[in-house]
């Protein structure tokens, strides 16, 4: 019995050791934090599903951004790291990817999205934990007030200013305008976005068709809408569904008929379907390469991205991931670190040009106030090499007037 | 789908010393699950197999024990969150109330939906409650003021919950786990208690031999009809933690892919065993999550896993685990 009971002495002893020392093993790395801690920026986007191609442009324009940083030194001597998540262009997927990033990552800010629907669902993750996040997908949405937070940030353009752009450069007075409109919320923000312009232009709405997101097949609308013998054809949706809609309407001879007006006209759709279908579609976007020859910051874009990626150009949603991070990297800097509430002020009085000239977010509710560009698409001939899509029609500077007023969206004034 | 196999419905009768333990499934597996944020590569994740594994040990209910394959159980799933999240947000409910509300909405909602697709069968059942339940989302994305249609329900972070008077940071997500893992108890707890009663042997004979269970005098279309509730509310239950724990209720909840995974999911873990849920869906979700990590082609992989798994462990992982241990006849 006392023998037994020795042996069974030393067990304990050893056993509340071993314990006490894998306690400590497990408490370890919590001592080692310190400031030079790395910045980790978390980064969910699409990489599956129809928007892949315009995810892989941003992952590649942020991983820019963070290796120009990191080449400079970093921020107050500390590195920056990028964790990109596929959020699979699933709302529920994005939310868990981000609690993920937040809970487990430790990221100090998210940056990303490729949807309405995803960035809204990030946004709210986010803004409960007091997170940093700057959206770079279009939204009216989050915008407003009862989406916004004091961490929520929107790059991207919006559907209201895109559309008022394109509208101005191509519908006049006494026009009848038809739309052929994605039913989802991109779609539908767009088309609202439209016939405000058009209501205060003058032009003259014939008919609106919705068709399902991800479409692949458009003949039963297109008959449809030429019946109603519109000028202007204005074609909002997103991704692969806007080469194959005007791709169709091209073969139906829609483009004898009326003009083709996009939202978004979007680099990869036009790369991918080719010169002739595209051929005189007018669109608006954030950003295109050719800007170089009118803007330094673009000329110094272009090379970085190009020397980064073996000599190819950036697009427009990749010019997104540049500005979304950079800004935000920028704001950092300033900020001398990572405090939310640091960085959230030095985001609000940031002035920075890294892509196409000034821009800077709006007190109230944070939207990136920047130039938007309106382009059409070039006939082959005229193309001076493969790269050479588009021909700028219009470069509208950047104006606090182009938003919806701060009152209209909800905010206190 | 309802391969019999001997002794199922019997065995139940005599508890061995396997049996025994087994007598106590809900709190084994309570105990696993409380394992769970500690063993998962984040805490995200193990909130999403307990969720995912309440939705599907719902389903179970009715695919794995009644024998009744649903193509539509992601409408309850949807229900349970929409309830939750509009109840909380737009109406202001306490979230302790607005659980047990949803999940009684969501039990009306799969009475309606039972009604009209229990009468079918086979085939004709599996399309019906496919259609129903497409039905249910087309009135969440239409209905945008309600549920903020395409753009997802949101509004109604629940960030601080007092529990028996107990402040607790519902942000925190060890807190969060344990408060869903009670919520996941509760629901083991009531299927367990459904199993075991007389209602739980005549849905195995329902599921065995239909012309024979009328033959003994039981009521078919009443049966199927209260565990086609049963199992709405069981799932329903899933849909109010994950409006909980994500604190947004996406569209895509209500759409037929999420019913699908949903059936992909007991198939893997085990259909018509207790854990075998938990087990699908967490294999399932830490697939999706590790190997998308590392490859974007992650659905080819996910694929080829889950055809190997129908050819060759039609039980699924858990029912195959407990065949080679040899408590396969006494895991009802």
């Amino acid at each position: 019995m006392p023998k037994s009971g020795s042996t069974s002495k030393i067990t304990r002893r050893t056993a509340l050791a071993g314990l006490s020392a894998s306690v400590a093993l497990f408490a370890m790395p919590r001592i080692g934090h310190a400031a030079d801690e790395t910045i980790r920026i978390g980064f969910p986007t699409p990489l599956t599903g129809p928007f892949a191609a315009e995810a892989r442009d941003q992952v590649k324009c942020a991983e820019l951004a963070v290796k120009l940083v990191n080449d400079k030194g970093g921020i107050s001597g500390r590195k920056v790291e990028l964790l990109v998540r596929d959020d699979k262009l699933n709302a529920g997927e994005a939310a868990t990817r981000t609690l993920e990033l937040i809970e487990k990552d430790k990221v100090h800010a998210v940056v990303g999205a490729l949807s309405s629907a995803v960035q809204l669902a990030v946004n709210e993750v986010t803004r409960a934990r007091g997170v940093i996040y700057v959206s770079i997908s279009q939204s009216d949405t989050i915008n407003e007030a009862k989406d916004f937070s004091k961490y929520t940030f929107h790059e991207a353009l919006n559907p209201h200013m895109t559309t008022a752009a394109v509208a101005r450069q191509t519908l006049k007075k006494g026009m009848k305008v038809a739309h052929l409109v994605a039913d989802y919320a991109y779609g539908h923000e767009m088309l609202r976005g439209f016939k405000r312009a058009q209501a205060s232009i003058g032009a003259d709405n014939v008919g609106e068709i919705l068709h399902p997101f991800g479409a692949a097949d458009y003949s039963t609308f297109i008959p449809r809408l030429m019946s109603m013998r519109p000028d202007v054809l204005c074609i909002s949706n997103f991704g692969r569904d806007q080469a194959n809609a005007i791709k169709q309407a091209v073969d139906f001879g829609v483009k004898r008929q009326m003009k083709i007006v996009v939202p978004v006209i979007l680099h990869n759709q036009r790369l991918a379907v080719g010169p002739d279908v595209f051929e005189g579609v007018v669109g608006g976007a954030n950003y295109y390469w050719g800007l170089e020859a009118q803007s330094k910051s673009a000329a110094a874009f272009n090379t970085a991205f190009k020397a980064a990626n073996g000599g190819a150009i950036p697009t427009d949603y990749g010019a997104y991931g540049y500005s979304g991070v950079g800004s935000l990297l920028a704001a950092m800097q300033t900020a001398g670190g990572t405090d939310t509430d640091k960085v959230v002020d030095a985001l609000e009085k940031l002035q920075y040009d890294l892509t196409k000239g000034p821009q800077h977010y709006r007190k109230c509710d944070h939207q990136s106030v920047q130039s938007v560009l309106v382009l059409e698409s070039k006939k082959k001939s005229a193309m001076a090499g493969e790269n050479d899509l588009f021909a700028i029609l219009a470069n509208d500077a950047s104006s606090d007037d182009m938003l919806r007023s701060c009152s209209e969206l909800g905010h206190a004034t | 789908m309802t391969r019999p196999s001997s002794g199922e419905v019997l065995a139940k009768s005599a508890p061995s010393g396997l049996g025994r333990i087994l007598d106590h499934r809900v709190l084994l597996s309570i105990a696993v699950l409380a394992l769970l944020p500690w063993l998962l590569p984040s805490k995200a994740l193990a909130v999403n197999v307990l969720i995912y594994g309440v939705v599907v040990m719902g389903y179970n209910l009715l695919f794995g024990y009644t024998g009744l394959l649903s193509f539509g159980q992601a409408a309850f799933f949807g229900a349970g969150a929409y309830f939750t999240g509009i109840a909380i947000g737009r109406y202001g409910v306490p979230w302790f109330a607005a659980v047990p509300i949803a999940v009684l909405l969501s039990t009306g909602l799969a009475a309606l939906i039972g009604v009209v697709s229990t009468r079918t069968r086979g085939i004709y059942f599996s399309m019906v409650t496919l259609a129903l339940a497409q039905l249910v989302y087309y009135v969440a994305l239409q209905a945008a003021s309600f549920t903020g249609g395409e753009n997802g329900l949101r509004g109604f972070t629940v960030d601080r919950i007092s529990l028996f008077g107990l402040q607790v940071n519902f942000l925190d997500p060890v807190n969060k786990y344990y408060v869903l893992m009670g919520f996941a108890g509760l629901a083991m707890w009531f299927q367990s208690r459904i199993l075991n009663s007389p209602f739980g042997a005549v849905i195995e004979a329902i599921r065995e031999n239909e012309q024979r269970a009328r033959a003994c005098g039981y009521d078919v279309e009443r049966s199927k009809l209260v565990v086609f509730m049963l199992s709405g509310a069981i799932s329903s239950l899933g849909g109010c933690m994950l409006a909980l724990h994500l604190s947004i209720v996406p569209l895509d909840i209500l759409h037929y892919q999420t019913s699908g995974m949903i059936v992909m999911m007991v198939l893997l873990g085990g259909a018509r065993s207790f854990f075998g849920p938990f087990v699908g869906a967490a294999s399932f979700l830490i697939l999706e999550d590790v190997v998308s990590l590392w490859t974007p082609h992650w659905q080819i992989f996910v694929g080829a896993i889950f055809v190997l798994f129908v050819l060759f462990l039609p039980k699924g992982i858990w029912g195959t685990l407990l065949d080679a241990i040899g408590v396969g006849k006494a895991r009802q």
